[in-house]
């Protein structure tokens, strides 16, 4: 299979990355270059119900139902980029962003 | 030595060291601290007054952990990993934060934010990765163990390129509370040091069940040191043709049939096994690990920690910016395969597909374990490489993990230790055992490494 420049644009809106163009043609060609190879899994003889293998305990270790809460050495006003009134502040959500405030999108080209 | 003295000592020697760029964040005011804790603690606490160093992407109080990524400078978590807890209980002092691969996404240390780690006995060499900067600083010397992390083979690698041990526990028998989060159902924490006693010692200290990660497995943890000087008279050691085929260096090759030749001295019986399923290994590895990754790190969105664009005027624009900026290629290209494999249209023939492959991978080691105790194969399939030599082909890079990867994939338990040197550069024996049998391959790599002198072995630096 081909990976387009559009495949490459899609999994980066999908990833919540913004991709500039001039990281494009390298990316497209990387990507086609990994999902070639691991594109050789066709050929393993896998069974068609054949379980997924998952390491770690065989059964779920249950707890108390009990709300234990774990004291952390610093509240999330010190870690958060902006936190104000007991809420994390962020931009707007893009449908509400009038028209006529919208960033410049200079070398990036948004996915 | 008194703690404070051991402070000292290694403070100058982290001073001597700083151009290997092996350390992201300590300072002499830390140690001191740490010295003067440890020195309150009872004599017999295990590790009482050890130096160790700790993987800048498993947390600490007080110290940064940025995953060496733009995306997390100058985070400090709001609490400690259960493998640190452990140690610094034990009488550890925490010494250092090291550098790695960014999100330990690497082979060779060279994806970091804050700048590459040069090998301590050859500048013009990558020390592996992506555990790179724990690795250099034992073999410089610096400190005598350190916690890196596995995911592919992070630890066993990097210990194989710098001549010194390192472990990777079985999945489940450390901790994950603490370890930023790569590919949840690979990674763990693992030990490096200069011999395997002092890996056993660590191990024996971060092992064992926790309530805060439901992934560790409830089961008793043995005595490691105790049992490292039985032996391996009548011990089965099976060596599986597919590690010793293309791409292996020569060299490499005959370093590895030799310590084989070693244990079968020592008494160990050695047949040939198979794991025909080799080949798919690293295609599976790299989309089960990249999609796990694409979820893992969506957290690192600009909203309630770390790196945020200054550039957004909306929420879309914040999440993306944000992740364009603060992660580097590696990361960038890793989230995107692994979107890729979990989106409509790939989900059943790429990420179910790998997923029912590791279950082909597990029953081929499961079969092997049916007639032999442990396995022995290379770590790497070449001594190391130049810096700069792989990182514009990421297949390539990835090829450099081919034999470590099954091994995460199985979630077993496996050793690293020095048995040669090719062209000057060291070689890694790499030992696998059945899962929870960490006791026994701890046992023969002791053996091993007692019947041989490439331990003894240390870069300039330190013999200086």
């Amino acid at each position: 299979m081909t990976i387009s420049r559009e495949d490459v644009l899609h999994v980066a809106r999908l990833a919540e990355i913004g991709v500039s163009e001039h990281e494009l043609d390298a990316l497209v060609d990387q990507m086609n270059r990994i999902v070639g190879y691991v594109a050789q899994l066709d050929a393993a003889p896998v069974e068609s119900d054949g379980a997924a293998f998952v390491p770690g305990p065989t059964a779920v270790a249950w707890r108390e139902d009990v709300v234990q809460p774990e004291p952390l050495a610093l509240p999330p006003a010190a870690l958060a980029p902006d936190f104000r009134a007991g809420f994390f502040v962020v931009p707007q959500l893009p449908a509400l962003v009038p028209e006529s405030e919208h960033a410049p999108v200079d070398d990036e080209e948004e996915p | 030595m008194t703690p404070q003295e051991v402070a000292r000592d290694t403070a100058q020697r982290l001073v001597e060291t700083a151009g290997l760029n092996a350390v992201l964040h300590w300072s002499a005011e830390g140690l001191q601290l740490e010295a003067a804790r440890v020195a309150a603690l009872p004599p017999e606490a295990p590790l009482r007054g050890m130096p160790v160093a700790v993987k800048d992407n498993i947390v600490t109080l007080d110290t940064p952990t940025t995953c060496a990524s733009r995306i997390l400078e100058g985070y400090v978590s709001p609490f400690e990993a259960t493998a640190v807890r452990r140690l610094r209980a034990a009488g550890a002092m925490i010494v250092a934060k090291t550098n790695l691969d960014e999100f330990a996404m690497g082979s060779s240390t060279e994806h970091s934010a804050f700048g590459r780690v040069l090998h301590p006995d050859f500048p013009e060499r990558v020390p592996g990765g992506s555990s790179g900067g724990s690795a250099a600083l034992v073999a410089a010397g610096v400190v005598p163990a350190a916690l890196g992390s596995e995911t592919g083979g992070s630890v066993r690698q990097p210990a194989s390129f710098c001549g010194i041990v390192g472990v990777k526990p079985s999945y489940g028998r450390v901790s994950r509370y603490g370890l930023v989060a790569f590919a949840s159902s690979l990674d763990q924490i693992g030990p490096l040091s200069l011999d395997v006693r002092d890996c056993a010692l660590v191990l024996q200290v971060i092992s064992g069940h926790d309530p805060h990660d439901s992934t560790s497995v409830d089961l008793p943890v043995p005595d490691f040191v105790a049992s490292l000087e039985a032996g391996v008279r009548g011990l089965r050691v099976g060596v599986p043709a597919e590690f010793f085929g293309e791409g292996l260096q020569p060299g490499v090759r005959q370093a590895v049939l030799e310590a084989v030749r070693v244990l079968e001295g020592l008494g160990a019986r050695v047949e040939e096994v198979a794991l025909p399923t080799l080949e798919y290994a690293l295609p599976t590895y790299y989309l089960i690990a990249c999609a796990e990754a694409s979820s893992n790190l969506a957290r690192y969105d600009g909203v309630a920690y770390g790196y945020r664009s200054p550039r957004a005027d909306d929420l879309y624009t914040l999440y993306a910016r944000t992740r364009a900026e603060g992660f580097g290629p590696e990361v960038k290209r890793r989230i995107m395969l692994g979107t890729f494999a979990l989106s409509e249209g790939y989900y059943e023939g790429f990420y179910k597909k790998a997923q029912q492959v590791r279950t082909l991978v597990r029953r081929d080691f499961d079969r092997c374990f049916q007639r032999v105790d442990v396995l022995a194969t290379p770590t790497s399939p070449v001594a190391g490489f130049r810096l700069g030599e792989r990182t514009a082909d990421p297949l390539q890079m990835y090829l450099a993990d081919v034999y470590t990867i099954p091994v995460n994939l199985a979630g077993l338990p496996g050793i690293s230790v020095p048995c040669g040197f090719v062209d000057g550069l060291p070689v890694g024996l790499q030992l696998v055992g059945r899962p929870f049998e960490e006791a026994t391959v701890l046992r023969v790599a002791y053996a091993y490494e007692q019947a041989t002198e490439w331990h003894r072995h240390r870069c300039p630096f330190l013999r200086g």
